[in-house]
This record gives C-alpha cells, sequence and structure tokens, in this order.
C-alpha cells in the first residue's frame, strides 16, 4: 500500500476546480467545503507540507468519507481521492493508534478463525435479549432504550445459523468442499443442466467450470440466505461450486479504518483458503469484497507475493459478472413471486466504480422477468460507508434518505442491488421513510423457481 | 478591537455553529479554482441578508477585510482573501425561494447551484439557459458576481442578461434593493448591472431576481470534421452570417482533440484539424430546417464529414469530445495557462492564426477550443511547471516567461482584433497586471471611483480587479 507521502504526486495532481462537490455525498448533506472531497485532498496537501498536525478535526474529516468514489469518477484530473483518504487513515492508524476497542476488535476477533465466529455467534443469541423482530421485515428494532440506537432504527438481524456454519454441516449439500486434488476428475454434470452449460463447460475441457465461493461477513452472518441462493443458482448454471470453510473477512473494514497490517494478514489467510482448490473463478455477492479480492489484495500483497495475488484476483469475478459474461446464463429458470414486478436497481459504489459493473445485473433482473425501471440516481451511494454506518449513523442515514426517497417515488415493488452491505442500509432507510418496497439480491430474483 | 474580540462579536453574530478559526477549515477556505492560496482569519456562514450586514458593520468600525464566497469554483481568483480577513461563505444560503412560471421569474438564494435551478426550472417546462461548464457546482452568486457565460451564450446571453433584480448588502452594510421584478424597468441607474460582473467588490448579493424562458421543445446536435482550421474558423463566420443562430457552437482545434481517448473510438478520422460541435435548439421543425442550412454551409466550406447525432445516446457521444478535452489538456503538459479572450465573430479565423503563429514563435504548445459561435475562445499555453528535483531549473522557468511573454502578445493581437481580454472569467487576481491593455486610464478612474463611493474604507474583497502600483 502506498503511504500517504507517496501520494503527494496524487494530492498535487488535484488543481481545487470543485467538481466533486457535485457528487460527494458527505458534502451533499453537511453543505460546508471540508465536507467536500477537495476540502479532504486539501488538508491532506497541508499535512504532508507541515501546514497542520494529524488533529482530531483532520481524523474528523478524514473519516467522514464513504468512499463511494464518485469524486474519483467525476475529476476531470483522474484524482484518486478515496485512496488518499484511506492512506491519510492509515497515517493516522500509524502515528496516532486506532481508538482500543477497534485495535482489539481487529486483531482479536476479526482476525481469528476461532474468535470471530464465536463473538458473532454470542451476540447473535444476545439480539434476542435485547431487540424484537419487525414483521415483514428482515430486522430488528431495540426492545428498551439502548444507547446510540435510536427508535427507528432498523438493526439488521444477525443469522440463527451463520453461513458457513451451514456449509460445513451439509457436506452432501452443493456448496461442500469436495475435490481438494485438483487430479480427481470431476463428476458429470446433471441430467437437464447439460444441455443448458455445454459452452462452457467445453470449454473447460469438457468438466463443469469450478467456482470457490467467498461470502464475507454479511452473507455470513446476517444475510445467509443471498449465500445460499448464489450457489443454487451457480448450481443450475451448471457449475461445481467449493466453499472453503476456512475463509475469513476480505480485510476492507480494516483498511478503511487503516489498519493495513491486520487488512494483509486477512487477504493473506484468504489467498490460502482459496489456492488449496484448483478454480476458473473466485466469486462473491458483496461488491465490497469483490473490489477487495480484485483489487486491493493486489495492492496489500503485489510486494511480497505477486504471483500468488495475481493468480487470485485475476480468478475473481462478481456474481453477477460471472453469471452473464463468463456462465452466460441466458434463462434463469425463474419465477418472481409477484408475476411482472417492477424492479429497480441501485448501483453499489464499491460495483459500478469500483469494478466497472452496471449493465451485468440489470441484464439479471430483466432475464427475470421483471420490468426494470431505473431511479433518478443509480449510482448516488446509499450512505452505509462500511463502519461509517456504525461511527456516524445519522449522518449515514441522512445521505441514505435521497436514496430512499429515490426508491420510493419510482413506486417499484422490489430495490434490487448486488451487495448486502446496501442491502441492509436500503432496508433501514426504507423503513424510515415507512416505504414497503422490498429489498432483495439481484440473484434472488434469479432463485424463485417452481419446484421440479 | 483585538482579533480575539471581533470573534466574539461575529460569534454573536451568526452563532458558534456558524464561524470557524480552526487552522484546517481555515485551509479549506483559503483556495479556488485558480489553485492559488490566501489564508483567511475565519470563515463566517451567515444566514440571511441582515447578518452580512452586521458583518460589514463591524468590519467598517474595526477595519478588517471581508471576502464573500460561493462554491470557490472561479478562475480568476474573485474568492481568494488575498489580504487575509474574513471570508464570508455563502453556502448556507441556497434555497430558491420562488419560481413564478405565470410571470416567468425565479427568486434565489446566491448559493443556489446553478445546475440545481436549471433542472428545478426544468421540470416545470421552463429554462434558465446560462451554462457555464461548471454548472453542477458553481453558485449563483458566484455567476452574478462574475457575470458567467457558457456555450448557449452564442444564443441565449449570459448571467446579466437574466438578471431583473437584486438584494445587496452594500460594502458599508446597508442593504439595497436593485432593479424591478418586472421584464422593464429604468427607475435611476442601472444598479443591477453594476453589480452584475463586479467581482464582488461592491457588494455582498443576498437575492437574485431571474428572467426564465420557456423550455425548448427539442435540440439538435451536428458535428462537423475539417481538414483545414481555416476552413472550420470561417464556417463559424458563415453560419453567423446566414442569420442562424445555433444554441452552441463549439470549436476544437487538433492539440485539443488528439489528447481524447473516446475521439479515437468513435469512427471519426484521424489526421482532422478541427472540429465544429453545433446545436439548434427550438421548434422540432423549424430546427430540422436549421440543421440542414448548418449541414450544408458546413460541406460548402469544406468539411470532411458531418455527422447528426439520432438519439441521445450519440448525443452524449458527441459532447463527450468536447468536455473531455479540458481535462485531458493535461497530457500534453501538467500545467494550463487558460484564457478566456473573445474576438468578434468575424475575426476568429484571424484570432486563432494569430496565436498558433505566437505559440509557434515562443515555442510553446497551444491547444484552443471553446465557445467559436460568440467569438469566446478558450486559448491554453501548455507548461511544465513541475520542477524535478536535482533538475536544472533553468529550461522551465524560461518556458514559463516564454508564456507569459505570449500571453501578453496574444491579448495585443486580441485587442487589436477589437476583441477582449475576459469573455468570462473576471479579472479577480489573474489578469489584473492586464487590465490596463484594455481599460482606459479614465475608465479605470471612473471604476476606482465607484469603489471608493461604495466602499470608502476599502474593506470588501481588497486586492481584486485593480492593480495597486
Amino acid at each position: 500500500m502506498k503511504t500517504l507521502k507517496q501520494f503527494a504526486d496524487e494530492i498535487n495532481k488535484c488543481v481545487l476546480c470543485g467538481t466533486c462537490r457535485s457528487v460527494c455525498p458527505t458534502f451533499g448533506v453537511v453543505q460546508r467545503e471540508p465536507a467536500s472531497a477537495r476540502g479532504k485532498v486539501a488538508l491532506c496537501g497541508a499535512y504532508l507540507n507541515k501546514e497542520i498536525e494529524l488533529s482530531d478535526v483532520f481524523i474528523k474529516q478524514m473519516n467522514e468519507c464513504v468512499q463511494c468514489m464518485a469524486c474519483k469518477t467525476a475529476c476531470p484530473n483522474d484524482v484518486n481521492v478515496p485512496d488518499i483518504i484511506l492512506a491519510a487513515r492509515a497515517e493516522v492508524a500509524k502515528e496516532r493508534g486506532l481508538p482500543f476497542a477497534k485495535s482489539f476488535i481487529f486483531k482479536n476477533i476479526l482476525d481469528s478463525e476461532r474468535f470471530m465466529p464465536a463473538a458473532m455467534k454470542f451476540a447473535s443469541k444476545l439480539q434476542g435479549l435485547l431487540f424484537k423482530g419487525v414483521p415483514e421485515e428482515s430486522g430488528l428494532h431495540r426492545r428498551f432504550p439502548l444507547p446510540l440506537i435510536d427508535e427507528m432504527r432498523l438493526v439488521p438481524q444477525l443469522a440463527e445459523r451463520f453461513f458457513l456454519e451451514a456449509r460445513s454441516q451439509k457436506p452432501e449439500d452443493i456448496g461442500n468442499i469436495p475435490l481438494p486434488t485438483p487430479s480427481t476428475p470431476l463428476p458429470p454434470p446433471a441430467g437437464d443442466r447439460r444441455s443448458q452449460k455445454s459452452e462452457v463447460r467445453s470449454q473447460n475441457n469438457n468438466s463443469r467450470p469450478r467456482i470457490g465461493f467467498f461470502a464475507g461477513c454479511l452473507i455470513n452472518y446476517m444475510l445467509p440466505n443471498i449465500g445460499e441462493a448464489c450457489l443454487k443458482v451457480l448450481e443450475r448454471a451448471g457449475a461445481s461450486v467449493i466453499v472453503p470453510l476456512d475463509q475469513h473477512c476480505c480485510g476492507m473494514p480494516v483498511l478503511g479504518n487503516g489498519d493495513i497490517e491486520t487488512a494483509k494478514s486477512l487477504a493473506l489467510k484468504n489467498l490460502e483458503a482459496f489456492e488449496k482448490y484448483e478454480l476458473d473463478y473466485i466469486t462473491t455477492a458483496c461488491a465490497t469484497c469483490g473490489d477487495g479480492l480484485k483489487r486491493r489484495f493486489k495492492e496489500l500483497l503485489g510486494d511480497e507475493y505477486p504471483e500468488r495475488v495475481n493468480a487470485f484476483s485475476s480468478k475473481v469475478r462478481d456474481i453477477t459478472e460471472l453469471l452473464v459474461n463468463e456462465l452466460q446464463i441466458s434463462t434463469p429458470n425463474s419465477q418472481l413471486p409477484t408475476p411482472n414486478s417492477i424492479v429497480t436497481y441501485h448501483d453499489p459504489c464499491h460495483l459500478r466504480r469500483g469494478q466497472g459493473i452496471a449493465d451485468e445485473p440489470r441484464e439479471l433482473i430483466e432475464m427475470s422477468g421483471a420490468k426494470l425501471k431505473e431511479m433518478s440516481h443509480p449510482c448516488r451511494c446509499c450512505g452505509l460507508g462500511g463502519s461509517f454506518n456504525i461511527t456516524n449513523y445519522d449522518f449515514s442515514m441522512e445521505i441514505n434518505r435521497s436514496k430512499a426517497e429515490d426508491i420510493k417515488n419510482t413506486g417499484a415493488d422490489i430495490v434490487a442491488t448486488a451487495c448486502p452491505g446496501c442491502m441492509i442500509q436500503i432496508k433501514d432507510g426504507l423503513h424510515r421513510l415507512g416505504a414497503d418496497t422490498k429489498v432483495v439480491h439481484v440473484v434472488e430474483l434469479l432463485l424463485h423457481s417452481p419446484s421440479p | 478591537m483585538l482579533y480575539k474580540d471581533i470573534i466574539k462579536e461575529l460569534t454573536h453574530i451568526v452563532g458558534k455553529e456558524n464561524i470557524t478559526t480552526s487552522k484546517e477549515d481555515l485551509i479549506c477556505y483559503s483556495y479556488d479554482a485558480t489553485n492559488q492560496k490566501f489564508l483567511p482569519d475565519a470563515v463566517v456562514f451567515p444566514k440571511n441578508a441582515d447578518e452580512i450586514s452586521l458583518i460589514l458593520k463591524l468590519a467598517n468600525k474595526e477595519g478588517f477585510h471581508v471576502v464573500p464566497r460561493g462554491a470557490g469554483s472561479g478562475f480568476s481568483g474573485g474568492s481568494l482573501p488575498v489580504e487575509g480577513g474574513v471570508v464570508v461563505s455563502l453556502e448556507r444560503m441556497n434555497k430558491i425561494m420562488k419560481i413564478d412560471a405565470d410571470n416567468l421569474i425565479a427568486i434565489v438564494e446566491p448559493g443556489v447551484v446553478t445546475g440545481e435551478l436549471q433542472w428545478a426550472v426544468e421540470d416545470l417546462g421552463l429554462f434558465y439557459p446560462p451554462d457555464p461548464s461548471s454548472l453542477k457546482f458553481c453558485t449563483i452568486g458566484g455567476n452574478v458576481a462574475e457575470c458567467a457565460g457558457g456555450p448557449r451564450a452564442v444564443k441565449y446571453g449570459v448571467t446579466k442578461d437574466y438578471v431583473l433584480g437584486l438584494e445587496v448588502v452594500l460594502p458599508t452594510g446597508e442593504i439595497v434593493n436593485t432593479g424591478t421584478q418586472t421584464l422593464k424597468g429604468v427607475v435611476g441607474y442601472d444598479l443591477t448591472k453594476l453589480m452584475v460582473g463586479s467581482e464582488g467588490t461592491l457588494g455582498i448579493v443576498t437575492k437574485i431576481i431571474l428572467k426564465l424562458l420557456p423550455l425548448p421543445e427539442a435540440t439538435k446536435t451536428i458535428l462537423a470534421v475539417f481538414s483545414d482550421m481555416r476552413d472550420a474558423a470561417a464556417t463559424v463566420s458563415r453560419i453567423i452570417s446566414s442569420r442562424i443562430i445555433p444554441s452552441t457552437l463549439e470549436f476544437m482545434d487538433k492539440n485539443s482533440i488528439s489528447c481524447v481517448d473516446d475521439y479515437a473510438n468513435m469512427g471519426l478520422p484521424a489526421d482532422v484539424e478541427a472540429l465544429l460541435l453545433i446545436e439548434v435548439d427550438g421548434d422540432r421543425e423549424l430546427i430540422e430546417k436549421q440543421a440542414e442550412g448548418i449541414k450544408k454551409i458546413c460541406l460548402d466550406n469544406m468539411a470532411r464529414e458531418v455527422r447528426v447525432a439520432g438519439d441521445k445516446r450519440e448525443v452524449k457521444q458527441l459532447w463527450q469530445i468536447r468536455r473531455a478535452i479540458s481535462p485531458s489538456l493535461a497530457k500534453l503538459k501538467p500545467n494550463k495557462i487558460n484564457e478566456d479572450i473573445v474576438v468578434p465573430r468575424s475575426k476568429i479565423p484571424d484570432a486563432i492564426i494569430g496565436v498558433r503563429e505566437i505559440a509557434k514563435k515562443y515555442n510553446l504548445t497551444n491547444a484552443n477550443f471553446g465557445h467559436a459561435g460568440d467569438g469566446n475562445i478558450h486559448v491554453n499555453i501548455m507548461i511544465d511547471k513541475h520542477v524535478p528535483e536535482g533538475f536544472n531549473q533553468g529550461s522551465d522557468k524560461a518556458e514559463f516567461l516564454r508564456a507569459e511573454k505570449a500571453v501578453k502578445e496574444i491579448f495585443e493581437l486580441v485587442l487589436g482584433l477589437g476583441g477582449t481580454i475576459s469573455g468570462e472569467h473576471g479579472i479577480g487576481i489573474s489578469k489584473m497586471p492586464y487590465i490596463g491593455m484594455e481599460l482606459s486610464p479614465t475608465a479605470i478612474d471612473v471604476m476606482k471611483k465607484i469603489k471608493q463611493v461604495l466602499d470608502p474604507k476599502g474593506v470588501l474583497n481588497p486586492g481584486k480587479i485593480f492593480p495597486t502600483l
């Protein structure tokens, strides 16, 4: 990873024109220059020039960025503001240290194969005591006043059974961990799937494409149904799916807080978890994880393990990208719960701007038989910004408000997106607005097929 | 009064949430799009004219400087606190107060983003034409202060043509209303026009009454490709003299286009010398006829190819070339000296040929593009200010000095052709040294006297427009 100092040229590329003010979501809420991408770049420049210290004001400004990358896309000079800000956060972590709680969680829980599932399991049991379920919503309201959590807030529910846990207990099911040795011949594809995916298989020496599935924390701990949906859709597309059970958090939330070391450690563990299998592709249904696996892993590990990380990252595809471009599915064999539903689509920042994927999820929506109705600003950030939502909840929801209103104004029955983080955030925002639009992952639209 | 006491007084006026003196915040209000920095002593965020009035009265009493600021996107330094003092940010005063569809006017606060006003009135079938390329983030207040233009000026004029009236806080703190809410009005001197384009030196605008038009029914976009730059320039003059007024008539020369990646992907010939991007708007049937007429003029003037966009996607593609130029120019050289000269439209060929000769004479890289339809050409001299460590600084310094000489010569050329040295950016600090080339000593003297009458203590936005020497 480049240090803030190494970003000096990038900072100087900013000509201070102000274009980013038109797209920056934090500026949109605060309406004052220091909240804009331009202001933050100016502050980083001033720090490097030793005009200011890593003061509390500086740290606050660096933390108040949702990493949506809208500024980078809009910038006439291609200034990589999001990465400058990440480097500034890393500088803060290095010089001032992370707050104890964050540091403890990152290093001792998130980066641990034993404690992370255990901690989440504990939390999963605890949540029933603190929160009550909301009918027809997958979310929770507090049972009694709790610090930091207001009455309206829809807290995402931890799953009773985590995705990876369920996988480990169903070895006979698809998505198990078969065939660790590449030499083992693959089983022939089952019955009707053969005709559907013959081309792809022929490209793979008559074998089924082998896909490694990266769950990511939100799917694993909160929305395992999306993970299950992915496995089913992939299976239907004729793929052989492998879910390594020793996979970890992708590390992006940690990196977002400037902890490069833990992010590196997590990246390496994930590399090791997937390297054990001979895979054609590695896929994920989380836009942020995907952006991390494709791009950030190379930055984190590129110096030490260039070949390994390139081999890994070059296989990574977002689930929508994999289904449309690689597996080339054309009939999802699906039926929506309500036929002819109107679906609007929210572009996750880390999918559209991070990975340049915009058409594939829309193709899948149309393939599902739903009618796609675009909202006015589909690429505007939902405001989650990783742990920004936890540290700056009200701010985060203020950014979300225009998103929720935009969705509501389409009159769509369903809002689909391709990131579990966006889903949780949008659900909370729509709930606040009193809108009953259903929030789904694009892949879920492909799932509701009539049973054979 | 001590600095501390002034801050206390200011805090009393705007509230403690709306004043800042932290170094970090001051840095964020020290710059604009000129890429120059001058640190203020404090930044305040007033919410109305009354607060600004109190601030200016205090400034006159205590003798500190006040500098108004919108989005900080200006190209001439109008919002820079060059002599320190208090920056008055108008970011909080960002409400569209009224859109009156019956009388075709809008009343807005200065902090409203120009593009947002345009979208709001377009939703009602109305039209606010001035379209500076920064319209998505610049503010109406800044547009009024600098009298901003844009591509549509060729048909629709510039900001001053749409300002009917203003509420202004004078430098001495009095609040005055100028102009009318009506299209006509000749009572007394035209203080509205005096304020528009005064670059924040004669008052702080707090309310703006704007004229609106009905939204044109349709637009048609045309791209013409030329092998000889002179043919393209001649085509501009021919279109205007044939009595067709396009809503946009943009010129791009070879150096400008060469930087645009998308250009190559559009199947356009590689060895072109110039492009014209032309748009007509209005009644659907009428613009079909006009587009045909323009196409014929282009072909008569040796255009190699003329493309008429068939759908929205093609329109976007054609505009993409034009919009990508300014940012892509950095591929030629990292820094640009950007001058927004204007010449009478019939003199465009002379201006562009002359500029090229000057660039050649001083061995400089030059790219020209812009709003040819109104004679406003963005002349860019590309230089490399960055001197790597250990590098012999002599040569780069020499390039900068050559560029300065070239700029002066370009201005002489432009004035000789009956033009002006700034069409839409303003003088501010960027063109201060050259103002005497265009204005007579008497004209400058009159302007200084006006400033003296309105701002006897010189508190408002000092160090702008007029050289002190």
